[in-house]
């Protein structure tokens, strides 16, 4: 059974139709790279698995837990799913450190002592120890959403989204951000990153999904999509990228 | 956290004001032996009434209506209302007599039940003094004349204007009469004859050219069929006076024998702000307690009203939507108008002018409050909301730790605007009689008619004022932006 499974799922905005019907699964422990040109739906599709965006018609099952059911708890549903956003999002009023134990604390997931203490390890690992009494405003770009991926992994989730992560970052500092993306897919964490970095997509991703117009056009592994598309949509869209 | 304990300290305090306020306001219940009346009066009818030096409200009606109650062993409460005010608080029932040196008119009568009448009075003309074209009624004829409303005066004056060819403006305020003709918007002004001869000895800068009118008589109103208890006392305690010279004493006290006011001394400007000054810093306490009251029941509202705006439930929104454009949209000197003469009498229940103030300006500045915590809230990124419910945090949650303290810091300039907005609305209040600094100013000029340096000396306090609370909030927004 996968992880994250999708049937039917449709999005529109009054009658400006966004997700036409999406069927998609994914496998615990896959990295999934979605990618398509703006406008074809790929960010509304991220956030319609947490439930950000209402949606329309259709089904998800988180760990086969009925997101629209009135029976989920959709606040308990997302404590397991992290999102990680294209401009950070983090909290400007707080230290990074607080950024970090604000969710664990309030939603008593640990006690202040043990959340502080899970904090500094996990700025540790994205390799920003030095930073947890800074504020928001003192980082760059790249620090900032390095300690965005901590702010997330803080609730321990078991899947982690990611809404084009670097496209808000100057050049220099995108590896910095996929280099800790890149250790989270190798620790074998499930994840489903929109993105427009082709490169990172082919060395990390076990699947490329290639929407347009609210569909998904193509999938398959990396090699597949990447050096052999069979789409006309796909290839015409690779051309321009690559 | 810390912006929290701010709230939570401020919050505290503003409770400690409030039940130390709470003493401050006069109490019905000072008198537990005898029965209290409430009575209504002019602010402005010297010699009749009008508030001394010391502040105490004074003249030959507070001093007659005073003596009585004492004769027939009852209380009284003044409340110094405006006399239109008076009249439609005695409609209300917000009052149970009224004594503003009010004639008896048949018309009247329809409405109130009167007592034995108490002053032959009459309509007398007043030009400036310096004014020599103005010799008699015919000099009147293509100019302007002022009267105040409902006085015997506006009467004699409308029943003469087609014969004389003048026309006629109407005020509420005895001092606005002498104003007015000292402005030169108007040539004269008619006016019952004590309060034109007192103002005239007190060196109002007027002088009659006329002879007095002859006219009717003062009584003592109570609302028709009702506090019949009260006329009766009123009627036996005015001839018990009569009777033992009392009567004749409190007149003299105001009026010499040949029926012209007995002449105080002429204060200087400095006199005039040095005796009213005690007055005028009350009545600035009073502003600012009104202001801090009201401003903290309509933070209360612009929290309930402004999470109801922001809120998904279309409802809610609606329901907020109405409030704020009611109250946003009202007037606030009708919206006083309504809470103290209106609801009252339409519902037959009696309200306090303290309470009808802090209604009105609390639904005023409360509509306001809701669009400024609105604007407040929805100036701060979606993605914040967005962050935190990814993780799980329920929406009250993440709107109170991550938008709200965002959104005060957004909120701060524009709650000090409404807090300086407030403020000066208060003096609106003065129209049904509620003793903050404008009303304190109004009174204080109906016994010196100094309206310049009054004015003068009230503009200049709530600047001050205004100042002194703007570099306070100035240094508490910097405060809470840097922290």
């Amino acid at each position: 059974m996968g992880k994250v499974k999708v049937t039917g799922l449709k999005k529109s905005y009054g009658s400006n139709d966004v997700l036409k019907g999406i069927d998609m699964e994914v496998q615990e422990g896959e990295v999934v790279c979605v990618i398509g040109p703006s406008g074809s739906g790929k960010s509304t599709f991220l956030r319609c698995l947490n439930l950000l965006e209402e949606i329309t018609d259709g089904q998800v099952l988180v760990d086969d837990r009925d997101l629209t059911s009135k029976e989920s708890d959709i606040n308990k549903i997302r404590e397991n799913i992290g999102m990680v956003f294209q401009h950070f999002n983090l909290f400007p009023h707080m230290t990074v450190l607080k950024n970090i134990t604000f969710a664990p604390i309030e939603l008593k997931k640990a006690t202040p002592a043990e959340a502080e203490k899970q904090a500094l390890v996990l700025l540790e690992r994205v390799g920003l120890a030095d930073k947890a009494n800074a504020f928001p405003s003192s980082l760059s770009g790249g620090q900032k959403q390095r300690v965005a991926i901590a702010r997330a992994l803080a609730m321990n989730p078991d899947i982690m989204l990611f809404d084009e992560p670097t496209s808000a970052l100057d050049p220099e500092m995108v590896g910095e951000v996929l280099g800790v993306m890149q250790d989270l897919a190798s620790e074998g964490m499930t994840m489903i990153i929109v993105t427009h970095e082709m490169g990172f997509a082919r060395e990390v991703g076990n699947r490329v999904v290639f929407m347009d117009g609210g569909y998904i056009v193509e999938q398959g592994s990396p090699e597949e999509v990447f050096g052999n598309p069979k789409h006309e949509r796909t290839i015409s869209f690779l051309e321009k990228v690559l | 956290m810390r912006i929290q304990k701010k709230i939570t300290a401020f919050l505290v305090l503003m409770i400690f004001f409030a039940s130390f306020a709470g003493s401050l306001i006069p109490s019905a219940h000072a008198a537990e032996a005898k029965k209290t009346y409430v009575i209504g009066t002019d602010t402005t009818f010297a010699p009749f009434e009008f508030q001394d030096a010391n502040g105490d409200f004074v003249g030959i009606d507070m001093d007659l209506i005073k003596a009585i109650a004492a004769d027939q062993g009852f209380e009284v409460r003044i409340q110094s209302l405006g006399f239109n005010a008076a009249l439609q608080a005695l409609q209300s029932g917000n009052v149970d007599g009224v004594i503003a040196g009010m004639s008896i008119t048949d018309e009247r009568k329809q409405t109130f039940d009167f007592s034995d009448p108490y002053f032959e009075a009459g309509p007398m003309m007043g030009v400036a003094a310096n004014n020599d074209t103005i010799k008699s009624y015919e000099d009147l004829r293509g100019k302007r004349v002022a009267v105040k409303t409902g006085t015997e005066g506006a009467t004699f004056a409308d029943s003469i204007k087609d014969k004389y060819g003048f026309t006629i403006a109407t005020f509420d305020d005895s001092t606005q009469l002498v104003d007015e003709v000292k402005a030169g918007g108007s040539v004269a002004y008619f006016e019952d004859y004590p309060v034109l001869a007192f103002g005239i000895a007190q060196g109002n800068g007027m002088k009659t050219v006329t002879e007095k009118e002859p006219g009717g008589s003062y009584g003592f109103a109570v609302n028709k069929g009702q506090n019949q208890e009260l006329l009766q006392m009123f009627n036996k305690g005015l001839a018990n006076l009569k009777a033992n010279g009392e009567y004749d004493a409190i007149q003299a006290k105001y009026l010499s024998a040949d029926g012209t006011a007995v002449v105080g001394d002429k204060l200087s400007k400095w006199d005039v702000i040095w005796t009213s000054m005690p007055a005028f810093i009350k009545g600035m306490g009073l502003t600012i307690y009104y202001t801090i009251v009201s401003l903290f029941f309509a933070f209360i509202l612009g929290l309930i009203f402004g999470s109801m705006k922001v809120s998904h439930n279309k409802v809610l929104r609606g329901i907020s939507t109405v409030f704020v454009d009611i109250f946003r949209g009202i007037p606030l000197l009708l919206l006083v108008s309504f809470v103290y003469f209106a609801i009252p009498q339409a519902f037959g229940f009696t309200m306090q002018v303290w309470l009808a103030a802090i209604i009105a300006l609390s639904l005023n500045a409360g509509a306001y409050v809701t669009e400024i915590i609105r604007g407040g809230i929805q100036s701060i990124d979606k993605g914040q909301m967005e962050a935190a419910r990814s993780l799980g945090v329920p929406y009250q949650t993440a709107m109170r730790k991550i938008i709200l303290p965002q959104a005060i810091k957004v909120m701060v300039p524009s709650f000090i605007n409404q807090m300086v907005i407030t403020l000066k609305d208060t003096s609106i209040m003065s129209v049904i009689g509620l003793v903050e600094l404008m009303q304190s100013g109004k009174l204080v000029i109906a016994r010196t008619y100094d309206t310049f340096t009054v004015y003068l000396v009230m503009a200049i306090m709530y600047l001050i004022v205004i100042t002194i609370l703007t570099k306070i909030a100035d240094r508490l927004e910097r405060r809470v932006s840097r922290g």
